[in-house]
């Protein structure tokens, strides 16, 4: 009966399917692409319902083989591209975008801005939002690619301009080329989502025809829209604007006490550290001991010998001016129960001395200051850098015995 | 740490679930996903992109056909877990229903029974002793007693009892009414738990049973961890792993790292008061603590970092709800974290003990029922992950009410699927400080902790059960990290690489970003190596099947690198206990190889695994030599049940009338003879250990070749194969004398006329001397059980010299005749259907066969057949599922 016939077809189907599957699996491409050859009648007869049909398994299937496929061609896998674009129409925009993507890792970045321009072109019925997402995402990297040739002019131009020559046919592509990419990015930036690589050139592009405003705007929108994800690129981007735009320290710490505030482990922090350590205001050299202690505090911070001198630094000044010792010891309490085997238990020491002799010179002060002369880290680094002769390490150990009160004070 | 200049493009939305979902076959293929501008390009002509997927990946492959066992199976035979068709109920009437449905019906009354049978003591034991005299079970009628009056003769029940088992699943089956009355009668008082109770619990634990066959996980995480060597020491790992019948003990067993990897010494062995659901592992200043989580205790232990250095136990906790999760602080040593099913997650510090951080039965996003929970840790030492099915939370430990962030959502944002579930959560902190592996039924998530929600890689991993456990293996900088996710039920394996360098490459803006590279590559399972192995006789391959597809248990794997050669071993733990281990070597960029033999597809027995070790690399005859052992350890420890004590007892008055043994009309001497024989030995009450033959002189050649009674050429070349004489089989055939053939057709015909004459039981056992030989050749495989000095007598001719069988040549012993065991070929010999199965008892004792000496028949492959005559009457005991009682 055609219902048993529909069963059985599907039976064959799903067999084929699965060991198509699993010769991908296993890399054997030649394999599965002869069992894709067999495939291709499931198009013939769909009588499937499911929500992947078959012509988008095929899609996915060829694409991933003709990546492999040591016989595979570009011209093939274009022709291939071709064919699964007219196969579904639900799905042209994202084969065409998939074959942009292709195009571009391969470095044939004109065929794929034809490609784009033709997919941008391309109208059927009305759109889902799903389409919609897609096309503006076309356009978006229609943009981009508008951007680079926009580059290229400008580097052209800033070159003949050492030459001491301009060309004002050169000159208008490149504004034409920035008309066509400010429009296309400015549209997707809009959407919540994170559009790094979008932001990134049109900021460059405002920046460069001396649009401040509006580039500021943009990112203080990308990184302070509360539907955007919470983003550190973004507050990244506006503080490197900002530095840029020769702004005032006081707006650049604001910017970065927001990212300590999303990102504690950012590596900005040390920047931030040394940026407030100069300050004058003791609220915000408070900050900078908060900020360095709190990046120290992640495991990928654990060997950082830069992070590691910034405290050293700031908490050696604290211990000589006996002035603030209240705030290591506030930044030390909730630290104290587990700081010591985080960091400078005696294994560490070891490690630390054999590897990076001034990464353990500079945990060893703190160590030092922080848990007293008995600690097991300080003793075992010192001891090592006496032994060793080498006079930092004595001049360390006569500091901190010299302090030893002091230190009790905090660690108490 | 380093945060990726710029990252991959994606739309960002809040909400709910919108995709259309289900699984989708091939959903992980043929997709860059996004492309990214690859840093170098502003000075460059072009700019260059990089793909989120679909960068070249690090090439791997199997230096073995399949997975290589490295340690023997323990002592003592494993229990099966209960599969579908235990608990599920199955009858003509019911497949319909079921088809039409997809509701399972639960073998309610079946599991009952068992229950029963299985503990009469617990089920009856006042009332049955109170009863005992009242109950006549004796077939012979009942004397006139005083009693008689008092007693009841049950035969009668008994018999229908039986009738209404044989009638199982007949659609028109209806209760006999003397059992009806009996149950009404007794219903009320008979039983030891009411019965309205036991009904209750047993629902319950069915309920129960069927639900972790659908889905089990408590398995999530496994069971299984390698503690790798001390960097540049000696190659001798460990391996943690649970063992024993129940998989309640511990096993710490150093392995040595070289072309196989191999147990050195005993393991450490502890035993635990629970079966081990999950072995965690990590190493915190160069000491391993290994967290061991069963369903109401979990504990941990403590290995010193130097080799050789014997694990100490630390501490136990006990649960009142069953735990679900345990896992081991990578940073701070002592400290683990535990979650309950009660919605509990505690940070557990060997020095402060339990702390509690939340307490919430309710899912965190939207409502779910599962209860289980999962916590692990992040980069802050004081900050810990919290998951269930819907997502995950960070909270940090000092202020766990104040101070959380949602890190992953099963919704909108990371572009969910419909039912889409969280199935595992793990911290990638050894790769990437800052990164976490979130695995669902669907897809696999790489997070960063620093931009919650949106994931920094996604990709469709296709597997068709929910991958439960994950491995990471970090790679050096600069090179990939590679994940192993491994699914339960199934048992795959999938290797994925991806690239994320932490403290990257400052230059370059986008050489930190999280990359996919590389296809994802299965790697054999346990399973897959039943088709290598050689052919085995039947009902052994089947009992192996069972074992080498025992749903996996847990998933380790480790990196090794000698010099320019880089491996990978992967260890795969299955719910029997066994481990298996692969090795994957490293192949430095080259052209793609020509497809290798792995593109055809290997014949069962006929794998590159068992080839002459002259044509296949130096791995493969240490592998076989591996398999060889490891089988022959699996038959020794598995062996049937101990003997049932009846044995000694078993009446022979009753087997036999005097009818029955009286012979057909004209029996030959041959017949004769062995007549005699089994009269003697049954009026000693001994056995007979072989049949010795009278007539020393072999009987003409057609005789042997052809059965009574069966004449087609087809059984005769059969019987001939099986006999291993096919070749002397088929000389006959073509070179027979014409005188010959008409001797061999008279000879038939003559027996053709007898054939009527020979339907007692006697007959057979002297009718054909293919089953003669091969009684003679059961019990020549070991020395006699009753006489062990007795020297041996020579076989018959015919039958292979036992313990010949060479390592590589498949099995040569032939298959027993079962048939005459049948209850079909039984029947027709006339012998009355109660007594069928203590003839049946009755034969298997003489089959049966004292152990195999301990390394008399080292190289002997195939099991002595006797087995599979023990193992048929054993085998409906053991496939009973074990239930909760």
């Amino acid at each position: 009966s055609s219902h048993e016939h529909k069963l059985n077809f599907r039976k064959s189907k799903e067999a084929c399917l699965s060991y198509i599957q699993d010769a991908l699996l296993q890399k054997q491409w030649k394999r599965a692409a002869e069992f894709l050859t067999c495939y291709v009648e499931s198009l013939e007869k769909d009588y499937s319902r499911e929500h992947v049909s078959p012509s988008e398994m095929i899609w996915r299937i060829g694409t991933e083989i003709l990546w492999h496929h040591s016989q595979s061609s570009m011209k093939e896998f274009n022709c291939f591209m071709e064919q699964m674009k007219t196969l579904g129409v639900k799905r042209y925009l994202k084969v065409c975008l998939e074959h942009v993507f292709h195009l571009l890792c391969n470095g044939q970045i004109d065929e794929a801005y034809q490609n784009l321009s033709l997919a941008e072109s391309w109208r059927f019925g009305e759109q889902t939002a799903i389409q919609d997402k897609e096309m503006k995402l076309i356009q978006a990297y229609r943009g981009l690619l508008d951007y680079y040739s926009w580059s290229k002019k400008k580097n052209i131009l800033l070159e003949h301009g050492e030459d001491g020559f301009s060309d004002l046919a050169v000159e208008q592509e490149m504004h034409g080329y920035f008309r066509k990419a400010a429009v296309n990015l400015k549209e997707i930036i809009k959407i919540p989502g994170v559009w790094d690589l979008f932001v990134k050139c049109y900021v460059d592009l405002l920046e460069f025809y001396g649009d401040h405003n509006e580039a500021r705007q943009v990112l203080n929108e990308y990184a302070y829209n509360s539907k955007f994800p919470a983003n550190p690129n973004a507050h990244v981007y506006l503080y490197q604007f900002l530095k840029r735009q020769g702004e005032s320290k006081k707006s650049l710490i604001s910017a970065l006490k927001i990212l300590h505030d999303i990102v504690p482990s950012h590596e900005l922090m040390i920047d931030f550290n040394t940026m407030l350590q100069k300050s004058k205001k003791r609220k915000k050299r408070r900050l900078g001991l908060e900020v360095i202690f709190a990046a120290l505090d992640y495991a990928g911070w654990k060997e950082n010998a830069k992070a590691w001198s910034c405290l050293a630094r700031q908490v050696k000044q604290i211990v000589i001016s006996e002035k603030h010792l209240d705030w290591i010891k506030q930044e030390w309490n909730p630290r104290k129960d587990w700081w010591p085997a985080f960091h400078f238990s005696r294994y560490l020491a070891k490690r630390n001395w054999q590897e990076n002799k001034s990464l353990s010179y500079e945990k060893a002060l703190v160590a030092g200051i922080l848990l007293g002369k008995d600690c097991k880290y300080f003793k075992y680094v010192s001891h090592q850098g006496c032994k060793a002769q080498l006079k930092r390490f004595r001049v360390l150990k006569k500091f901190v015995n010299r302090h030893n009160p002091v230190c009790l004070r905090i660690s108490g | 740490m380093e945060f990726p200049a710029a990252l991959f493009s994606s739309y960002f939305g809040a909400g709910p679930l919108r995709e259309e979902g289900g699984p989708a076959p091939v959903a992980g293929w043929g997709e860059h996903g996004q492309v990214l501008e690859g840093g170098l390009g502003r000075r460059q002509a072009q700019p260059a992109f990089v793909p989120r997927r679909g960068a070249t990946g690090e090439r791997w492959e199997a230096a073995d056909a399949a997975a290589v066992p490295v340690l023997l199976p323990s002592a003592g035979c494993w229990i099966p877990s209960p599969a579908p068709q235990d608990i599920l109920y199955r009858s003509g009437l019911c497949r319909k229903l079921q088809a039409g449905k997809s509701g399972a019906i639960l073998d309610f009354a079946r599991q009952l029974g068992h229950f029963f049978v299985d503990h009469p003591e617990d089920a009856f034991g006042s009332l049955g002793r109170l009863l005992h005299k009242n109950f006549y079970l004796g077939n012979s009628k009942l004397k006139v007693t005083v009693s008689r009056n008092s007693t009841i003769r049950m035969t009668a029940l008994l018999e229908d009892i039986e009738r209404l088992e044989a009638r199982h699943g007949c659609p028109r089956q209806h209760l006999a009414s003397r059992l009806r009355w009996f149950s009404h009668l007794c219903r009320d008082w008979l039983f030891e738990v009411p019965l309205g109770l036991l009904a209750d619990c047993l629902h319950e634990e069915l309920m129960q049973q069927w639900s972790s066959l659908l889905f089990d996980d408590s398995l999530t995480g496994g069971a299984l961890a390698w503690l790798p060597p001390e960097d540049g020491g000696t190659p001798v790992g460990c391996l943690v792993h649970p063992g024993g019948q129940a998989m309640n003990h511990l096993y710490f067993q150093d392995v040595v790292l070289e072309e196989l990897p191999h147990a050195r010494g005993s393991p450490a062995q502890f035993e635990l008061s629970g079966r081990i659901r999950q072995v965690a592992a990590a190493r915190v200043d160069g000491e391993d603590f290994i967290g061991v989580r069963s369903d109401y205790h979990c504990g941990v232990w403590r290995v010193p970092g130097k080799t050789g250095a014997a694990p100490a136990p630390l501490q136990v906790i006990r649960t009142d709800v069953p735990a679900s999760c345990l896992t081991v602080s990578p940073h701070l040593p002592g400290e683990l974290s535990v979650c309950t099913q009660s919605g509990t997650i505690y940070l557990w510090s060997i020095e402060t003990g339990l702390q509690q951080l939340r307490h919430d039965p309710q899912t965190m996003f939207f409502r779910d029922h599962s209860p289980w929970r999962w916590s692990d840790f992040t980069a802050h030492p004081r900050v810990l992950s919290y998951a269930d099915r819907t997502g995950l939370q960070c909270l940090d430990a000092r202020a766990p009410k104040r101070c959380h962030f949602d890190l992953f959502k099963v919704g909108e944002e990371a572009g969910c699927q419909q039912g889409e579930r969280v199935v595992l959560p793990m911290y990638l902190g050894r790769a990437h400080p800052s990164q976490y592996l979130v695995t669902t039924q669907f897809s696999v998530y790489v997070l960063d902790e620093r931009l919650p929600l949106v994931p920094v890689l996604k990709w469709a991993h296709m597997m068709k059960a929910p991958p439960l456990f994950a491995h990471l293996m970090p790679g050096n900088p600069g090179r990939n990290h590679k994940v192993l996710l491994g699914a339960s039920r199934t048992q795959e394996l999938l290797l994925l690489q991806y690239q994320a360098s932490f403290w990257g490459v400052s230059s370059g803006g986008s050489q930190s970003v999280c990359q996919l590279a590389g296809t994802p590559q299965k790697l054999h399972s346990i399973r897959g190596c039943l088709q290598h192995l050689p052919t085995q006789l039947p009902h052994r391959h089947h009992l192996l099947q069972q074992r080498l597809t025992a749903p996996a248990a847990g998933l380790a794997a480790t990196l090794q690198e000698d010099g320019p050669h880089k491996s990978m071993l992967v260890f795969q733990l299955s719910e029997a206990g066994d481990v298996f281990c692969q090795r994957l070597t490293h192949k430095a960029a080259q052209p793609p190889a020509p497809p290798s033999r792995d593109e055809a597809t290997t014949a069962p027995g006929s794998s590159p695994l068992f080839e002459a070790p002259a044509s296949s690399p130096p791995g493969s005859g240490a592998a076989a030599l591996r398999y060889h052992r490891w089988l022959r350890a699996l038959s020794r420890t598995c062996r049937e049940p101990p003997r049932h004590t009846w044995l000694a007892s078993l009446s022979q008055r009753r087997l036999f009338t005097r009818r029955d043994l009286e012979g057909p009309a004209g029996p030959n001497s041959l017949q004769r003879q062995m007549r005699q024989r089994l009269r003697q030995a049954m009026r000693d009450g001994g056995r007979i250990q072989r049949w010795e033959p009278v007539a020393l002189q072999p009987p003409p050649l057609p005789e042997t070749l052809e059965p009574a009674g069966v004449l087609d050429p087809l059984s005769t070349r059969l019987t001939a194969a099986w006999a291993e004489d096919w070749e002397q089989w088929w000389e006959e055939r073509t070179s027979f004398s014409v005188a010959q053939r008409q001797r061999v057709l008279r000879e038939r015909r003559r027996r053709q006329k007898r054939a009527q004459a020979r339907r007692s039981l006697s007959a057979s056992f002297t009718s054909s001397l293919p089953y003669q030989s091969e009684l003679s050749e059961l019990s020549d495989t070991g020395p006699p059980l009753l006489s062990p000095g007795r020297p041996p007598i020579p076989s018959l001719e015919g039958s292979p010299p036992a313990g010949s069988a060479t390592v590589c040549s498949p099995p040569t012993t032939p298959a027993p005749d079962e048939a005459l065991l049948s209850s079909q070929s039984l029947r027709c010999r006339g012998i009355p259907k109660d007594r069928r199965k203590i003839l049946r008892d009755y034969l298997s004792v003489w089959v049966e066969v004292p152990p195999e000496p301990p390394g008399s028949q080292a190289s002997q492959l195939c099991i002595p057949s006797s087995q599979s005559q023990l193992s048929s009457t054993s085998q409906p005991r053991r496939k009973r599922p074990r239930m909760g009682f």
